[in-house]
């Protein structure tokens, strides 16, 4: 593993829908898909998944159920439910701007300040 | 790292959805806890899976197992704290800290069962008094009327202000020309309450009837279920032969017949065919009738003539949804006015004041009881404050002792709100189980309420204790809970700070704060228990003053009971007078018998119509307007019966009903209204309203007392004229004797002669004349005997409060007292001591109670009866009183403090 960062407050809970968004995943799934497509860039502490797992469900963000996991084992998994997904589009929308915003800013040469 | 950017970006949008879905969420979280062992289960499983697969991987990738395993775990994190952080996004912490509050606050009551105890019994007397008492304010004054928006629902009737008749009801005429010709009514009905002989002969009934006119039931919005309602035709005495059944009478004297409709009954010897039965719902006001007849009447009955000829009738009406009572009312002025302009009586309705009057149905029916109640109500209030008071002071001294526990507590980590919680958790918890109590308690005090007569109130035989009752009860506990704790949980806090700085504050100016509150909520308990007291020693003031008024005449040892006989068979004032004859013969040969005699209507009978009467020579001075007096008429001995006693003449005698000569016996108010200064012997006067020939004059050959007709705290000096029974023949009677025996055993003889010489003949509300004046003064008996028992409940509290906060101050001081022993003061002296600072605070109680006392005899004065607000010996009787209990309750605490032995105290520390 290459170098890691802490992810930002707030962030979690967008880079779990993103997971769950491209299929249903167990909850060690979620973790090894977010670092998978964050190229392993992103450390998540394991702790702090599930609390963030049981919020979302709570706010019907996600939906779960019991399946099979590969190994035929009984795992929980969790999809995007219909809110989930808008929230997800508001999120990363909102956060492309606050991106970009601050990559503008921290590009900003001396004389412009 | 937290950046604005990011927070601004959750804030609102997480706040309008919380408001949109609070109920959903409140569902999930209330699933979550039933399905609480399966939630539980399943995150188990879920963080084992995460572990083993993680695990899994990482034996994928060279690791022994056993490392596999204890790494997993060391990554995964504090299992536990993982497990509250997924039980907190569900929301169930809270409800886990409040199950271990519950368990918490059930432990500490149980280990003080003395002291839960008198909570529990505090509450449950108090909330129960309360809920009893709202039961009957609910089903008298709140509970709307058993029709279709029953606020529409509005009474008409006729009033004579200035002839002491406030309310005549309405005539037949009245009835007829109305009708159709008020513009803001869509239904207006007429209605007779009264009694028939239902039944063939030997098996007759006395059953309570209302006759009504056709659009009564269509008028109110509720009517038979089964059959009919009556028509218009049936509104003649040629064609009533028919009649409506309520579903008590249905069901119980006619077996539910399911035919009933087309069924013949006997009533008052007519057959009579049953059209229609109404559900069992059908209520109207408080009328016991069971059977429902037309208000039939003849043509000349409806002439304008008779406009004002009371009928006994009410009439009630329905407002149109647009119309408004202002409106109908001046519909109805203009009504009258058009129909009086050209009418004989015009200027005589005028001198007296006549209007017809709009009102709405319910407020009117039970305006005379709503300042009864609502006191009622108010002292129960006042006893239930002064039981919160006292579980707020005995909670108080239960919380110093544990300032300790608390301030441990808060050390480890509790927060101030988690402590208060616990407080909290701890009242209500208590209020419930009270309130559980309570409920039993009011459902007795409903059948206690029963006993006191709120069955023979407006509408109280409907008393309701049901759910309603029960929400009160809930909401009751919460609040009694919060108000109980909110005190308790701020001085525990205080105390539990202070507690955290100091290690020991034995004198602290924490428990001296605490000490002055225990105080002031003792002298608040003292002051409303003063009141409460102070208000029931008025009410029974009030009521001795009621009973020391003489009725009139001697009610001891005086039988009477109620008969109506039936037009069909007495057609004739000669058959009903033989008639009369013959029953009072066969009664003076009876044992035990000394007099007896028939009179129309007896003093305190609840029948307060009056009747016109002219007298010759009496010109109508100014401003004077003609009087309405009760008119009787007499057969027999009735006025030694009754024991009325003469002032000049004589009395009526039975030869007077056979002799032509007009005569008649007038009252002591009559005879000085109209002849004062002056002898009323041989004047005369005429019946009704206008001066006729002489030969229809009759002379006044005595004048008796003044009977108290309508009550006895009635002082309207109305008058009254007796006639001899054939010269003002009714058919409703009553039948009075006076007995060597005591008068209840006299009941049956009255039944049996009447039965020996009519069959058909019922004798009904067979009371004595002692019980009749008893139950006239039932709405001042019941509320006097109500705060008597609040107040009896209130001031054992008071001293439970002094013998409780006296007990605390003892044992806190044990140590000075001790010292005080060791250098020489007596046992009296600290008995004094304590006693002492007792008289203070009840001092201060006393004083304050003065002054509410004051302004509750104020309020109260609507109720009272020749009682003054600030009433001297009702308020020292009430400090006496309560001085003494409060002092008998310090006796045992003071004694305690006097027995400290010096040595004991100053080894134990």
């Amino acid at each position: 593993m290459g170098k890691t960062a802490d992810i930002l407050p707030g962030t979690l809970d967008m880079l779990i829908l993103k997971a769950v968004s491209l299929q249903p995943l167990h909850g060690y799934g979620i973790l090894l898909r977010i670092q998978q497509i964050s190229g392993g860039a992103l450390h998540i502490p394991q702790g702090s998944l599930y609390p963030a797992l049981y919020r979302l469900d709570d706010q019907r963000l996600i939906g779960a159920q019991w399946g099979q996991s590969e190994n035929n084992r009984r795992a929980k998994y969790y999809t995007l439910t219909a809110a989930g997904r808008r929230r997800l589009k508001q999120e990363t929308a909102g956060w492309n701007r606050l991106a970009s915003a601050i990559a503008t800013a921290l590009a900003a040469a001396p004389d412009e300040a | 790292m937290e950046s604005p950017g990011l927070r601004d970006r959750h804030g609102p949008r997480r706040r309008s959805r919380r408001g949109l879905s609070v109920l959903k969420r409140l569902r999930s979280r209330l699933a979550a806890l039933a399905r609480r062992r399966r939630f539980e289960e399943d995150l188990a499983e879920e963080v084992s899976f995460h572990m083993e697969e993680h695990a899994r991987e990482l034996v994928r990738s060279g690791m022994s197992a056993h490392e596999a395993a204890r790494r997993a775990r060391l990554e995964f994190g504090g299992v536990d704290n993982v497990k509250d952080d997924c039980r907190e996004a569900r929301g169930l912490r809270l409800f886990d800290e409040i199950g271990q509050d519950l368990r918490h606050a059930l432990r500490v009551l149980r280990r003080t069962p003395g002291f839960t105890a008198t909570g529990l019994a505090t509450l449950a007397l108090c909330l129960g008094a309360n809920l009893a008492i709202f039961a009957l304010v609910d089903s008298v004054l709140l509970r709307p009327l058993p029709f279709p928006a029953p606020d529409r629902l509005v009474r008409v009737f006729n009033s004579y202000p200035k002839a002491g008749v406030a309310d005549d009801g309405c005539s037949v005429t009245n009835y007829y020309e109305r009708r159709g010709e008020i513009a803001g009514f869509t239904g207006l009905a007429a209605y007779r309450h009264g009694a028939a002989i239902v039944g063939e002969a030997g098996t007759t009934d006395r059953v309570e009837v209302t006759r009504v006119t056709a659009e009564f039931f269509s008028t109110l919005g509720a009517g038979p279920v089964r059959g009919r309602a009556f028509t218009e035709e049936e509104m003649t005495h040629q064609t009533d032969g028919v009649a409506v059944l309520t579903h008590g009478y249905w069901r119980e004297q006619l077996g539910g017949d399911p035919n009933v409709v087309g069924r013949t009954l006997k009533v008052d010897g007519l057959e009579r065919r049953v059209v229609g039965v109404l559900p069992p719902e059908f209520r109207f006001l408080s009328s016991r009738s069971r059977i429902y007849l037309p208000w039939a009447s003849n043509v000349e009955d409806r002439e304008p003539r008779r406009r004002h000829w009371g009928s006994s009738s009410q009439m009630i009406a329905r407002l149109r949804p647009s119309a408004s009572l202002a409106q109908a009312q001046s519909q109805l002025d203009a009504h009258n006015a058009a129909r009086e302009a050209d009418a004989a009586e015009a200027r005589m309705m005028a001198e007296v004041g006549f209007r017809t009057l709009v009102v709405p149905l319910h407020a009117d029916h039970v305006a005379a009881l709503r300042s009864t109640l609502l006191l009622v109500q108010g002292g129960a209030l006042l006893l239930l404050l002064i039981g919160a008071v006292n579980l707020v002071n005995l909670f108080l001294i239960r919380a110093s002792s544990r300032a300790k526990e608390l301030a441990v507590r808060q050390a480890i980590g509790a927060s101030r709100w988690r402590l208060a919680r616990a407080v909290l958790v701890e009242t209500l918890l208590l209020t419930s189980g009270g309130a559980l109590l309570g409920l039993a308690v009011g459902a007795g005090g409903t059948r206690l309420l029963a006993v006191l007569g709120a069955d023979r109130l407006p509408l109280g035989s409907q008393i309701a204790f049901d759910a309603r009752a029960g929400l009160v009860a809930v909401c009751g506990a919460i609040v009694l809970g919060i108000a109980i704790g909110a005190p308790i949980a701020w001085q525990s806090l205080r105390t539990a700070a202070l507690h955290a700085l100091h290690s020991e504050s034995r004198s602290s100016t924490a428990s001296r704060a605490a000490q002055r509150t225990r105080h002031g909520f003792l002298v608040a308990q003292v002051a409303v228990a003063f009141v409460l007291l102070s208000g029931a020693g008025l009410l029974g003031q009030s009521l001795r003053q009621a009973m020391a008024v003489s009725p009139g005449f001697r009610p001891e040892s005086v039988m009477s009971g109620h008969l109506f006989l039936p037009w069909k068979s007495y057609p004739q004032a000669a058959a009903r007078l033989a008639f009369m004859e013959r029953v009072l013969e066969a009664l003076r040969r009876r044992p035990g018998v000394l007099t007896a005699g028939m009179v129309t209507n007896v003093p305190l009978s609840g029948d307060t119509n009056k009747s016109a009467a002219r007298v010759k020579g009496h010109t109508l001075r100014r401003e004077e307007s003609p009087h309405g007096i009760y008119s009787y008429s007499v057969a027999g001995d009735a006025f030694e019966t009754l024991g009325v006693s003469l002032i000049e003449g004589r009395f009526l005698a039975a030869d007077d009903s056979r002799r032509p000569e007009r005569v008649c016996v007038v009252d002591e108010d009559f005879a000085r209204y109209y002849w004062p200064g002056r002898s009323a012997l041989g004047q005369r006067l005429f019946q009704g309203g206008q001066v006729r020939s002489d030969a229809e004059a009759f002379t006044v050959v005595g004048v008796v007392a003044a009977v108290k007709q309508a009550g006895l705290t009635d002082d309207a000096r109305q008058g009254a004229v007796y006639y001899p029974y054939r010269h003002w023949s009714g058919n409703s009677l009553f039948l009075v004797a006076r007995t060597s025996q005591p008068p209840d055993r006299l009941g049956k003889t009255l039944q049996d002669v009447v039965r020996q010489v009519d069959p058909e003949l019922p004798l009904s509300d067979l009371r004595s004349m002692e019980t009749r004046v008893a139950d006239s003064l039932l709405a001042r008996r019941s509320p006097a005997v109500l705060a008597g028992l609040f107040s009896a409940v209130a001031v054992q509290l008071t001293a439970v409060g002094i013998y409780g906060v006296l007990s605390y101050a003892v044992a806190q001081r044990r140590r000075e007292i001790g010292l005080r022993m060791a250098l020489g003061a007596r046992p009296q002296q600290v008995r004094a001591q304590f006693v002492w600072l007792a008289l203070r605070l009840l001092a201060a109680g006393i004083a304050l109670g003065l002054g509410g006392a004051w302004l509750t005899g104020r309020a109260m004065q609507v109720v009272l009866f020749e009682v003054p607000p600030l009433h001297l010996p009702t308020l020292a009787g009430t400090a006496v009183t309560i001085m003494l209990v409060s002092l008998f309750a310090c006796l045992l605490p003071a004694h305690r403090a006097a027995q400290v032995s010096p040595m004991e105290t100053l080894a134990t520390d």
